[in-house]
């Protein structure tokens, strides 16, 4: 029973969080939640049931905004004491997720996916007309109202309240994949052709499917209404659909807890780093093709390898390997930051402009990593070219050392040797997705 | 003996230009093994789709124990009691071998939108499901992945999950298809115990199995049936010789 200890340990974590971190940060794990919840219920389609949503921003967006119509908007009295309010955004979640998931359910694949982006688009081009509904192109706002003897004034008040909910929604999604109708979402996805002829009805287990992803998404929707008091069309938007996707996939499909480790990092990495560069989208969009390219398997499928040769081989074995793979991801990652940042800040309006005031031939200085660089000179170039050429080369050795680790397994007793291609990959895969993340 | 279980009437199938079925009538008895075999491209499998609801008859009807059935979808005619296995092996390749087993078993049982109940949990489904596995010799295969079973292992579990059911009338696609010796003489044996009661209708082209095991058996050649009788009557039809047993694959 040692994953439940490690969950009761990871909750009580939670619940003590508030007392060590600064409020700035406890929000900022509100939102981590928030996401989590999100990119849950989103892979009960996408990841369990092996059906590709490009859509579920609609899901998320019409929580939100049921929950604020829930909570009263413009001053208007709620319907709802606080604490339930997000009922009010899973409930109508699951309505528009039957009827939405009714029609796209209908087909698989690619007319599946085109079906949810089309009529999540649907909804973000309507939703500005509807006034009423949402508020036009300014959105709506609410005001969270004192209840039950808990003001929730703070963003303390208001994390416990996402707290309880996403551990509630998460643990019954979890609970969920346990029972008849979570193992047949896996059936689903593994051959809906066979449980036709076992006398199941796919179209109506797809469609439950999809509502109650929809439902889960709402809820997480309306729990970022109640931290953030406010809501507008753009929560429609493409971009939160393509989000949710990305972090799912980041954190790995495959495991429950894939997608909620994948949006918890990204958030949090996303809230780090959107202060420090401009360039935050871009490097988002890199570590999502390094791990597309080296680890399909996500975040999670990174460290069952980890774990994998961690529990094969010493840490004394290991460690030339390790190291050498980590300067690698070190050098390849600092390389990378350092070229995009200089070309984004030398490209830049402001920096062209200082340029021409400069004359001719002179570059102004440029701070990056708390010191100058100078443009025109020969170092500005060889340090990031420098840098990713030992980058490769430590990478090169770093494989050489696997191999040779694996090679001297294989003379030795032990029977079990992974296979010469997944070995290699491994290497490989560890210094991409370190060299991912560190950027 | 003379109830139908199962009958076509001068039933059609046509893709576009090719007209793969011409007029099939067929009678499957209650209580009965009945095969349908014939050369390649004969409309064997077709004709099992028709059937069964993957695919819609362009003319005639189907009746299931008196029913009309054509053009209604598989989990319809699944639940008026047909269970079929498939010529290529239809599994749930990334599910364990019990679980494949279990969720053929919890159709009957109404679970599909249970949401509050573990599944491992409802005992009968399990005993149920162990039943089926022991019966097809796959209680050590148990919480394998159904994709990791030998080809033949695979062809078990596939009529494993057409029983579970509890179907009145079984569609089995050529279920020996690469088995061995041994293994068809027990598939044989299987066969004949679980379709105690049911009727059975077989596509198969091992014809010891087939003439062991059928008390009737259908011809089919370029999507007619050319003749039905017992496997006496078959292997001495003159007809049947020219165009199927002739080519040497003589019983």
């Amino acid at each position: 029973m040692k994953k439940t200890n490690i969950i009761i340990i990871f909750v009580v974590l939670l619940f003590c969080l508030p007392a060590f971190l600064s409020h700035s940060l406890v929000n900022a794990v509100n939102q981590m939640l928030i996401a989590a919840l999100f990119a849950c219920a989103f892979n009960l389609v996408c990841g369990q049931g092996g059906m590709l949503s490009f859509g579920h921003s609609a899901y998320f967006g019409i929580g939100a905004f049921a929950t604020l119509h829930a909570m009263g908007v413009m001053g208007a009295e709620g319907i709802m004491p606080t604490p339930f309010l997000p009922v009010a955004g899973a409930l109508v979640g699951f309505s528009v997720g039957l009827i939405a998931g009714w029609f796209s359910t209908k087909r698989t694949g690619v007319y599946f996916s085109m079906i949810t982006l089309a009529l999540a688009e649907l909804l973000h081009t309507v939703a500005p007309h509807l006034k009423g509904i949402f508020g036009g192109e300014a959105g709506l706002s609410g005001m969270r109202m004192p209840s039950l003897g808990i003001s929730f004034g703070t963003d303390i008040h208001v994390y416990y309240l996402t707290l309880i909910w996403v551990l509630l929604a998460v643990g019954f999604l979890y609970f969920l994949t346990f029972t008849p109708f979570g193992r047949l979402v896996f059936a689903l996805r593994d051959n809906s052709h066979r449980l036709r002829f076992l006398g199941y009805n796919v179209h109506r287990l797809g469609t439950m499917t999809f509502a109650l992803s929809a439902m889960f998404a709402g809820l997480a929707g309306g729990l970022q209404v109640i931290s953030i008091e406010a809501s507008n069309y753009t929560v429609f938007d493409m971009h939160l659909s393509a989000e949710v996707v990305l972090n799912t996939y980041i954190g790995g499909v495959n495991v429950f807890i894939g997608p909620l480790l994948g949006a918890a990092v990204m958030t949090f990495m996303g809230n780090a780093f959107s202060d420090l560069t401009r360039n935050w989208l871009l490097y988002k969009g890199v570590i999502f093709i390094l791990f597309m390219m080296f680890m399909p398997t996500g975040i999670v499928g990174f460290f069952q390898i980890l774990f994998t040769i961690f529990r094969k081989y010493s840490l004394r074995i290991l460690s030339p390997f390790l190291l050498l793979a980590s300067i690698a991801a070190l050098l390849l990652g600092f390389s990378t930051v350092y070229t995009v940042e200089m070309m984004q800040r030398v490209l830049s309006q402001d920096y062209q402009m200082l340029a021409q005031l400069a004359g001719a031939n002179v570059w102004p200085a440029i701070v990056l990593f708390g010191r100058e660089w100078f443009p025109g000179t020969g170092l500005f170039y060889v340090v990031p070219v420098f840098l990713f050429f030992s980058g490769l080369a430590a990478l090169k050795l770093a494989i050489i050392k696997w191999h040779k680790i694996k090679d001297n397994d294989e003379s030795g007793v032990s029977g079990a040797t992974l296979p010469e291609k997944s070995g290699n990959d491994v290497s490989e895969q560890n210094c991409e997705f370190n060299a991912g993340e560190k950027v | 003996m003379t109830n139908s279980a199962l009958s076509l009437k001068s039933v059609h199938k046509s893709f576009d230009e090719a007209h793969i079925i011409r007029g099939v009538d067929l009678e499957l008895f209650e209580g009965e093994r009945h095969a349908v075999i014939g050369p390649n491209g004969a409309g064997k499998s077709t004709l099992f789709h028709l059937i069964s609801g993957q695919l819609t008859p362009c003319k005639g009807t189907i009746k299931l124990q008196g029913q009309t059935i054509q053009g209604m979808s598989p989990q319809y005619i699944n639940r008026k009691g047909l269970g079929r296995s498939f010529q290529i092996t239809n599994i749930f390749r990334g599910l364990s071998v019990f679980e494949n087993v279990q969720i053929a078993v919890s159709q009957r049982r109404g679970l599909q939108f249970t949401m509050w109940k573990l599944i491992d949990r409802i005992g009968r489904i399990k005993e149920e499901t162990d039943e089926l596995l022991e019966h097809v010799r796959l209680t050590t295969r148990r919480d394998t992945l159904a994709g990791e079973l030998s080809y033949s292992e695979q062809r078990a579990l596939e009529i494993s999950m057409t029983l579970a059911s509890d179907p009145q009338i079984i569609l089995f696609d050529e279920p020996m298809a690469g088995m061995s010796h041994e293994e068809t003489d027990y598939m044989i044996a299987l066969i004949r115990e679980v379709t105690k009661g049911r009727s059975l209708l077989i596509v198969e082209h091992d014809m010891d199995v087939v003439f062991s095991l059928s008390d009737r058996i259908s011809v089919l050649v370029y999507g007619k049936l050319i003749a039905t009788g017992t496997p006496e009557d078959i292997r001495n039809d003159p007809l049947v010789q020219e165009a199927y047993l002739g080519e040497g694959v003589g019983a």
